[in-house]
């Protein structure tokens, strides 16, 4: 409803020289117009609810009243709108105000009027008050057609499908909101809900018909064909399987020649015999994260076959040995790299985090995992110490530096010719200067996520004393939104963890897609709405990505396992997610994924075979160990933080924030695989 | 440059939560006590901290940020006109930088908003409405970075104003008209037209070729461009405040690189004056009556104290190396000095009183604090 208030407008006040947009700014007034002001109890529009075409400039009446319902003279106000509308900010400078629709979306204009100075009442701002609102909405450009999807299936009696498409608006794009409803001209051949799932009942043709609310439409012409399906073979017809091992069905359709069926859209379904949480794939893929028995069915139209699963249990997770800890109680600890020095020496380097002061990394001589002894630290201008890297050769490492007095933080160079005692050989800061927060090698090549850049920079360490500059990759250069904060590489990819744009994979020499080493080339990516995407390691087809959620119920986030066996089509296919806690940094060995989980410390994860599905539900944990120290043994007593893991010569170290460097041995490091 | 309206309060509530951990001495009777907030960046810690006139103590330390393991970088601090409020910017970001608005007394976080890359100071506008932060953008290759105006009763960043090179040091003018800041690697003074929401005028700081660039910025036989580094063969001056003198008629200038600070005419924008310090002047303050300029020495460990009407400096020597910020107190008495230290060394606050021009009480407080505010002072006789 639209109401006239051109009789109130005579209170207002014309700014003279104060051309809207007006800044940030509140409007300048007297004491006598603030005087005014204090009397408006209203600031009242010429409409209840304010709609905008987007693109369309609209005029809306406005107007001061006081208590009583009278108008208020002499008043300064302005409006300050927070949809998708602009102008930002204007003053109600006349009986009307301009604004145009920017965005679609939904808001409200809020209008403030100015009082005298000694009131407050306004989140804290004095001289002015908030005295009235208008809910706005800003419409996308009209629909102008709808684009219909191709199914992806024949139509075949007592076969269903969803249909898809999308609504295009006059630009040219997709509309924001406007949403398709579908009917069939002819239920009786083709069925279909509104929401687009088509059934086909009888042989003929009907017209598909998909709406929007506002009358853009768009027809399809579906022809629904006698089922020609008499026999639906599935392989194996019964079979035993553990909880969380994937069995892939052989599905086929066949008609009453015998010839196969490829174009037509099965039912699958899994019943519970004796037991649940048992789920089937539109692939034919089947995994159960409990134990039962199971029937697994496949149909189309009359012609069904089923199978029968027995799932067992799967081997419980077994001990974690301790061997020994490296308490450190006076700073956090961050990553850490596990190798064999040049003098067959085992060792450890471990970072140090802001907690206590991260301007160290420690050396820890690891050869006799049950007696680890710490050998030396070397230090550097930083407060975090983030990541630490040794060459393929175990001649130098990478540590990188943040919170650098100088501000100049980049990566430190260490010479370990005597790993027990390594020393700075270089530095490079240029270009580098916010802060590096992880690195990768690739033989002379170093990958270093550079702080706040959205950038991976390319660092030629063929002479490792002059570390020089080779080249930058962006996932979408120039454009500043984007956060990058981890990197891997191996086989000629680089697995890049970009925060809010998910994983996004590089050819760096594989010879797939053209890139090399120093000039990477995209290959693909895939995200989550979840975003906060952290780390990712590759193992066979998959690669496995994490979240790090901080929450006020402290971390949380979980592994994502994304299937690459098609490389340029990454697709999430299971998780590992331990609902207590989040995940943090891993590492793959021997079907084996390691996981610093956190508040739940070190997991050990079977990921042998095909993955589908929840794999902690499933059972897949073969072990943890609670990175937990006894009281004066870390930062706290009894309080897991695990940061990073690495398998090395049979044993596993875990780096863990609040306690320092944790040695154990699991006892069943390798999975079977049925 | 964005100038959409986002007004983004996403904020993932991981606010570390506020803990006490000093004790509540009893004010003296017949001085003031003052308090003041100090962000420490490598802690992401803000500490509220009172000075009775003997001792300097943290009454609490308050957790920021929004990712409980990774340092968000707690830079900056403005407090409200009316007191009510307290600002922080968050600097590192997922990549932009986020300002935070607590309540003084109870802080708790009241509202967020994101801006640019590495907010680092920021002042507000006498009636507060406003906050100007600059986005320092000290990250990876020198490009031009901005200033964001930022709508305070809703923290709606409503514009990024484009600057130049790491723009550092955020000051109103008293009149509330112009903001000034200015730009490291770009040498150079921006004034800023807070009603416009635009650069009105650029000076050029190199040693030798001072002056207010072309309207359009880079003209022939001008050797800077608009928003690009300093060239030429002056004395590179490499800003990183600038300050209004209470009656708005000058503008003071450190010159970080350089090693002095400059009195400018403000509305001339020529240099009155050079005025030596020690290595690294970076943060700067002034007493209420104009008198005394205080300059924090970020690379002699010290503070420079100038008599401006005589030029007179004397140094003061700080508790900790890489001294950051400074507040002056309402009365002119005292200021509070922020120094870094490096690496695992916890910094300090110190406080200066200015007349007498020595250290008279300094507290520990946690990683790094730079930027400080003086909240309030209350009482004495």
């Amino acid at each position: 409803m639209t109401r006239t208030l051109a009789s109130a407008l005579s209170g207002l006040v014309v700014l003279a020289g104060l051309a809207a947009p007006a800044s940030a700014q509140f409007p300048p007034a007297t004491a006598e117009q603030r005087a005014a002001g204090a009397r408006v109890a209203e600031v009242r529009f010429g409409t209840e609810e304010l709609v905008i075409p987007r693109g369309e400039l609209v005029t809306v009446e406005t107007g001061l009243y006081d208590a009583e319902g009278d108008p208020v003279e002499g008043a300064v106000a302005m409006i300050f709108a927070q949809a998708g509308v602009s102008p930002t900010f204007s003053t109600i400078d006349g009986p009307t105000i301009e604004l145009t629709g920017m965005q679609p979306g939904s808001g409200t204009l809020m209008a403030i009027v100015m009082v005298p100075e000694d009131e407050s009442g306004m989140f804290g701002v004095a001289g002015a008050r908030p005295a009235g609102r208008l809910p706005v909405t800003v419409l996308d450009h009209p629909a102008e057609s709808i684009e219909i999807d191709e199914p992806a299936y024949a139509a075949y009696t007592g076969t269903s499908m969803q249909m898809g498409g999308r609504v295009l608006t006059t630009q040219g794009g997709e509309h924001a909101t406007a949403e398709i409803s579908w009917r069939s001209s002819s239920p009786s051949v083709a069925m279909i809900t509104g929401s687009g799932i088509l059934t086909g009942v009888s042989a003929g043709s009907a017209t598909l018909m998909a709406e929007t609310e506002n009358g853009v439409s768009a027809e399809y012409t579906v022809t629904v064909a006698e089922n020609p399906v008499t026999a639906i073979s599935m392989s194996p017809a019964s079979t035993q399987t553990r909880r969380g091992d994937v069995i892939a069905f052989e599905i086929s359709a066949h008609d009453a020649s015998g010839n196969e069926v490829t174009d037509v859209a099965l039912d699958l379904a899994v019943h519970g015999l004796e037991g649940t949480g048992a789920f089937v794939y539109d692939d034919g893929t089947f995994v159960a994260e409990e134990t039962g028995a199971f029937r697994v069915l496949a149909s189309s139209g009359t012609a069904s076959a089923a199978a029968i699963v027995e799932v067992t249990e799967r081997p419980a997770p077994t001990e974690v040995e301790l061997l020994d800890h490296g308490a450190r109680s006076e700073v956090a600890t961050s990553d850490l790299w596990v190798f064999e020095g040049a003098d067959g020496e085992d060792y450890a380097y471990t970072g140090t985090h802001a907690q206590g002061g991260g301007e160290r990394m420690f050396v820890w001589k690891v050869t006799d995992p049950a007696n680890i002894i710490l050998m030396d630290s070397v230090v550097v201008d930083a407060r975090v110490v983030n990541d630490v890297k040794v060459s393929e050769d175990a001649t130098w490492a990478i540590i990188t530096r943040e919170g650098a007095s100088t501000r100049r933080n980049g990566i430190v160079v260490l010479d370990l010719a005597d790993p027990a005692h390594p020393t700075i050989m270089a530095e490079l800061t240029d270009s580098l200067t916010g802060g590096i927060h992880n690195v990768w090698i690739m033989g002379d090549v170093v990958y270093a996520v550079n702080d706040g850049t959205s950038a991976m920079n390319i660092i030629d360490m063929s002479d490792p004393a002059n570390p020089t500059h080779a080249g930058r990759f962006e996932i979408r250069p120039g454009e500043t939104d984007k956060s990058l904060h981890d990197v891997w590489a191996q086989d000629g990819y680089a697995y890049l963890s970009y925060w809010d744009d998910g994983l996004v994979i590089v050819d760096v020499g594989a010879g797939t897609h053209g890139g090399s080493p120093t000039e990477p080339v995209f290959v693909s990516s895939i995200s989550y709405p979840q975003g906060n995407t952290h780390v990712a390691w590759r193992h066979n087809d998959y690669v496995f990505v994490g979240d790090e959620i901080g929450t006020a119920d402290g971390m949380r986030g979980y592994i994502h396992v994304i299937d690459v066996a098609d490389i340029d089509n990454p697709t999430e296919v299971a998780k590992y997610e331990l609902p207590e806690a989040g995940a943090h940094n891993v590492w793959v060995e021997d079907d084996v994924l390691y996981i610093a989980y956190y508040q739940g410390g070190l997991r050990i994860v079977d990921v042998s075979g095909t993955l589908r599905g929840d794999l902690y539900r499933q059972g897949r944990e073969l072990g943890f160990f609670r990175t937990e120290a006894a009281e004066g043994q870390g930062l706290a007593a009894n309080s897991a933080n695990a940061w990073g893991p690495q398998p090395f010569k049979g044993n596993l170290f875990v780096s863990d924030m609040t306690s320092g460097l944790w040695v154990v041995r699991h006892a069943r490091p390798r999975p079977v695989t049925f | 440059m964005r100038s959409d309206t986002r007004h983004r309060a996403l904020f993932v509530g991981v606010a570390l939560g506020a803990f006490v951990v000093g004790a509540h001495a009893t004010a003296a009777q017949t001085h003031p006590t003052y308090w003041a907030y100090v962000a420490n960046e490598s802690s992401d810690i803000v500490s509220l901290v009172r000075f009775d006139g003997e001792e300097v103590v943290e009454e609490k330390a308050i957790g920021v940020g929004f990712h409980p393991a990774d340092l968000d970088g707690a830079h900056g601090i403005a407090v409200s006109p009316t007191g009510e409020h307290w600002y922080v910017s968050i600097a590192h970001g997922r990549p932009y930088g986020q300002i935070w608005k607590m309540a003084t007394g109870t802080d708790r976080l009241v509202d967020t908003t994101t801006v640019g890359l590495f907010p680092a100071t920021m002042s507000t506008t006498p009636d507060g409405a406003s906050l100007f932060v600059v986005n320092f953008n000290l990250h990876g290759d020198h490009v031009p970075s901005s200033v964001s105006a930022v709508f305070t009763p809703f923290m709606a960043e409503v514009e990024q104003i484009e600057t130049c090179v790491m723009p550092h040091g955020s000051r109103m003018s008293h009149d509330g008209q112009r903001h000034y800041s200015t730009c490291m690697m770009s040498d150079q003074l921006v004034e800023t037209d807070v009603v416009g929401m635009k650069v009105a005028r650029r000076m050029v700081l190199t040693g030798g070729h001072e002056h207010v660039m072309s309207e359009r910025g880079a003209s022939p036989g001008e050797e800077h461009d608009m928003a690009g580094m300093a060239v030429g063969d002056g004395d590179i001056c490499k800003p990183t405040w600038v300050l209004p003198s209470p009656d708005d008629t000058r503008l003071y200038v450190p010159c970080n690189g350089r090693g002095d600070v400059l009195e400018i005419d403000r509305q001339t924008m020529e240099v009155l004056r050079r005025m030596p310090t020690g290595a690294g002047p970076y943060n700067a303050d002034i007493t209420p009556d104009g008198g005394t300029l205080v300059v924090t020495l970020k690379g002699n460990q010290a503070v420079a104290i100038f008599d401006l009407e005589t030029g007179e400096e004397i140094r003061v020597e700080t508790t900790e190396p890489v001294t950051h910020g400074v507040a002056v107190t309402p009365d002119g008495r005292y200021a509070f000095v922020s120094n870094e230290s490096v690496g695992a060394t916890r910094g300090t606050v110190d406080v200066i009183d200015i007349g007498a021009r020595r250290v008279v009480a300094s507290t520990p407080l946690h990683y790094q604090p730079g930027g400080l505010a003086v909240w309030k002072m209350e009482g004495g006789r």
